[in-house]
């Protein structure tokens, strides 16, 4: 029975056909959102609402020529997409949504699950990384030391903000951290700030307006993403819907108070907060233009790491009171 | 460790193509050059092949966002030529279509520079608004590229009084959304930042390197030709040149908008102050031996054509200098000691009509001798000879 | 200042450098000095008048010679100067020590009628494709268009 389950959870739910599914939905639901924010109709071809069409995008381009570069290095190049999809869909197991026990913990749900997701969350900038230098072009080697340069503007602040609220929770483990702030929702109301600082720092780490600086059309062509093609760029493309699922499912365990309630409405709180968190990113994304990688550096140092710490330090004294 | 980036001639930043090559070091560009010639069609030489009136299509047709620019520039000097003088409506209906023009082309930039920012929504949203003067020049000329509006003498097309409600019911609604873009344009924190402080050039640097427009203007030199050389009824007619003092993209933003404003007042007032009466003189066929330069004030800048002609049907000569040309130099200035996060801004705020900036002559010679020289007559006759034996596809028999 | 104003001015302070000074309509003064004056014309209209905008240079092909008219601009007329070289022996001297902005227009005048232009900073082709073969000038009246044959790129022959 345990096996049974433990193969239901790898491939189904919330494995890999849900994590398909649900991402290609999420980017949809993204890609809408953005264009009835400007005043645009959006996907409204295939599918209901055109709520198909990340599917059909992703199988369109499996279907088209794959490109290696000569003077790339092949098998890193190779290998990139196929590494960074299994590297965020692992974080998607630790998401506390389904099949764990807070009393005792189990492979996916233990003590310093939440520095492991971050951790996971973290490799796909190397990713990027790996891709861009792999490819040897010019664009894409531009695009390769802005994706270095601005992570070490944005990871600080994420890191210290993602950190703060379990602190006030006094656990290291996302389902515990859930079921504090389940308990008692005004304390959440203090990691407000913390909120709005991860949500900058996560539309950073996704490479979405106002921080598309690694793959800026306009400036540098496909920026990491230049020489990929086919497969590989959409296996890429499918990754960053996953990366959106996971981070946005993080921000929602770890601030709004996770999805309790088992199989059924833990899925649907989850999709709920999950969307919820996806719209603020849409919003940022709308009503933003694209800023140097510099301005990230500076506002990241400037204004986001102090605030953090500052949320930090009220968090400890708060801590002290009750 | 610095290296060469090509942007363009095919680039998603550039809408033509044009050759930007920079040598950067990390994100901060040294040196850049620029490689002309991509766009190169042979108007000034086929020019003196065409008619005078054939001329004025030849010449709408050097670019596809100021179109009514050359061809109002070439027919004003056309009509100094031949010594005729067109009607005062006709002039009316010639400056306001010229300056529906200028709004729908600052409109169209001012979401180009949104996107070149990043800012898509912007640029969604400025282009949506831009339909609305796309209409009214599509009810004035019965197109939305190219008018054909001029002709030598005076206008093709006359105004009615819808025609003239419904002009003035659409700039209200024009002037409500170009006053909430330029709140937003100076306003949003992450735009603003992204203009400001960026293309720097000096007012002394952009008068010696003779730069034109917006462009010179937001270096706080007042000049435009509407005011300088009034020409057609820009001497009647009360608006104010706009100038800016920032010398950076943030300014060229600024005037552009204003300048948006200038113009929805200066369509008012020719509206409102139309004279009845014909549109257009009889011209004569020929001109007398004779030159002129012709100067207009484009959405880009100075536009200037200098015409000769030699008595014939046919101009002698026909030199179209195109604002953007002029503005090339001053361009490789502000993009040097930038970043390359800067190129497609600073570039697009000189609002480069690649199109109009190289006119003359176009070859596409053989390049190699590996590639294969073939005719059009050979090609044909190649195809025939490979399908003569094949069966002609509703003759085809299925086998079984 | 009006047109008669600044005719004056030109005189007097270029005295017989000009050769011809004309003002066909109002706001448009045309003059000529010889190519050897030319530098001298257009720094002393910088320098004294105060003219520093420089629309374009047009080239012509008077059969003979090549006449050169640059179209200079201020705020109140558009003053047009040309001077005029022989076609057997086109050498002109650049003005972009003193003016510039006029690199471009002079590099365009290279390409069009293969004028030589003296100590230009940078006498690369501006608009013509590499590999354009010498001797062709556009712009120059005996020169016949014609129509390239068709390439198949890449083709085998």
């Amino acid at each position: 029975m345990a096996t049974l389950k433990t193969l239901v959870y790898l491939i189904l739910y919330p494995g890999l056909l849900f994590i398909f599914f649900y991402s290609t939905f999420a980017e949809w639901y993204d890609r809408k959102l953005y264009a009835r924010f400007q005043n645009r109709m959006g996907p409204t071809h295939t599918g209901r609402a055109g709520v198909l069409q990340p599917i059909a995008d992703f199988i369109k381009l499996m279907s088209k020529e794959d490109i290696v570069p000569e003077r790339a290095d092949r098998g890193l190049f190779r290998a990139l997409p196929a590494f960074g999809l299994a590297i965020v869909s692992v974080g998607m197991l630790l998401l506390p949504l389904w099949n764990y026990n807070l009393a005792s913990s189990s492979p996916i749900s233990f003590s310093g699950d939440i520095v492991v997701l971050l951790y996971l969350l973290s490799l796909p900038t190397f990713i990027f990384f790996l891709a861009g230098w792999s490819s040897t072009n010019l664009f894409s080697t531009v695009g390769a030391t802005r994706v270095l340069t601005m992570l070490f503007g944005y990871e600080v602040p994420l890191f210290l903000t993602v950190l703060t609220p379990a602190i006030l929770a006094n656990s290291w483990r996302l389902a515990e951290i859930a079921a504090f702030y389940r308990q008692q929702p005004l304390l959440a109301l203090l990691n407000l700030p913390a909120f709005i600082i991860a949500l900058i720092c996560v539309q950073a780490k996704l490479e979405r307006t106002p921080f598309d600086i690694p793959h800026a059309e306009t400036e540098i062509v496909g920026g990491t993403f230049t020489e990929y093609s086919g497969k590989k760029l959409a296996l890429f493309r499918l990754m960053m819907d996953v990366e959106l699922v996971v981070a946005s499912g993080l921000l929602a365990t770890v601030f709004l108070g996770g999805f309790p309630g088992g199989l059924l409405p833990g899925l649907i709180n989850f999709i709920i907060k999950t969307l919820l968190v996806i719209s603020l990113l849409s919003l940022l994304r709308a009503t933003t233009s694209r800023i140097r990688v510099d301005q990230v550096i500076a506002l990241s140092w400037r204004y986001l790491a102090p605030l953090a710490v500052l949320q930090l330090v009220v968090i400890i004294l708060v801590k002290g009171l009750i | 460790m610095s290296f060469e980036i090509p942007i363009g001639p095919q680039h998603p930043a550039l809408k033509e193509p044009v050759g930007i090559r920079v040598t950067v070091d990390g994100e901060i560009i040294r040196e850049a050059d620029l490689r002309l010639g991509y766009n190169h069609r042979g108007v000034e030489k086929l020019a003196e092949q065409k008619t005078w009136t054939q001329n004025i299509y030849l010449m709408e047709r050097i670019c596809g966002i100021c179109s009514h620019s050359h061809a109002t520039c070439y027919v004003q000097g056309v009509e100094k030529l031949m010594e005729i003088e067109p009607p005062k409506r006709g002039l009316y209906i010639r400056i306001l279509v010229s300056e529906l023009e200028r709004v729908h082309s600052h409109l169209l930039w001012l979401g180009v520079a949104g996107h070149e920012a990043g800012f898509d929504s912007f640029f969604m949203y400025v282009w949506r608004d831009r339909e609305i003067v796309m209409d009214i020049l599509e009810t004035i000329s019965g197109n939305r590229v190219h008018y054909g509006i001029n002709a030598i003498g005076g206008v093709r097309r006359d105004l009615d009084e819808m025609q003239i409600k419904h002009i003035l019911d659409s700039l209200e609604v024009l002037r409500q959304r170009s006053a909430y873009y330029e709140k937003l344009g100076t306003t949003e924190p992450s735009f603003v930042a992204r203009l400001a402080g960026v293309g720097y050039l000096s007012k002394e640097e952009a008068i010696s390197l003779c730069a034109v427009g917006p462009t010179l203007r937001a270096s706080g030199v007042p000049m435009d030709v509407r005011k300088d050389d009034p020409y057609a009824v820009y001497g009647e007619v009360p608006f104010e040149v706009c100038t800016a003092e920032t010398c950076d993209v943030l300014g060229r933003t600024v005037v552009r908008i204003k300048e948006l404003m200038q113009s929805y007042n200066i369509i008012e007032f020719l509206l409102k102050n139309l004279p009845a009466g014909p549109i257009a003189v009889r011209a004569p066929r020929r001109a007398k031996p004779n030159e002129v330069v012709s100067r207009y004030e484009a959405p880009r800048g100075e536009n200037i054509h200098y015409i000769k002609s030699n008595g014939s049907d046919k101009p002698e000569r026909v030199k179209v200098r195109a604002p953007t040309l002029a503005n090339y130099a001053a361009t490789i200035k502000m993009l040097k000691n930038g970043f390359i996060a800067d190129v497609p801004l600073i570039f697009a705020a000189i609002d480069p009509c690649i199109c109009c900036a190289e006119r003359s002559v176009a070859i596409v010679d053989a390049r190699t001798e590996q590639e294969k020289i073939v005719t059009m007559s050979s090609l044909r006759e190649l195809s025939l000879k490979m399908t003569k034996h094949q069966a002609r596809k509703r003759e085809a028999e299925w086998p079984l | 200042m009006n047109d008669q104003a600044l005719i004056d001015k030109i005189n007097e302070g270029l005295k017989d450098k000009v050769v011809v000074i004309t003002n066909p309509a109002p706001r448009r003064i045309f003059f000529k000095v010889t190519t050897d004056n030319l530098l001298a014309a257009v720094s002393w209209l910088k320098h004294e008048l105060g003219i520093t905008h420089l629309s374009t240079i047009s080239g012509l092909d008077l059969g003979q010679s090549f006449e050169l008219l640059y179209h200079f601009a201020n705020n109140c007329c558009a003053l047009t100067l040309r001077t005029e070289i022989p076609r057997e022996q086109p050498v002109l001297p650049s003005i972009c020590e003193i003016i510039p902005g006029a690199i471009l227009y002079e590099r365009e005048l290279q390409d069009m009628f293969g004028i030589t232009v003296q100590n230009i900073p940078d006498s690369r082709p501006l608009l013509l494709p590499d590999g354009w073969p010498a001797g062709n000038y556009p712009l120059r009246k005996d020169w016949k268009y014609e129509r390239p044959p068709e390439v198949i790129p890449g083709g085998k022959s």
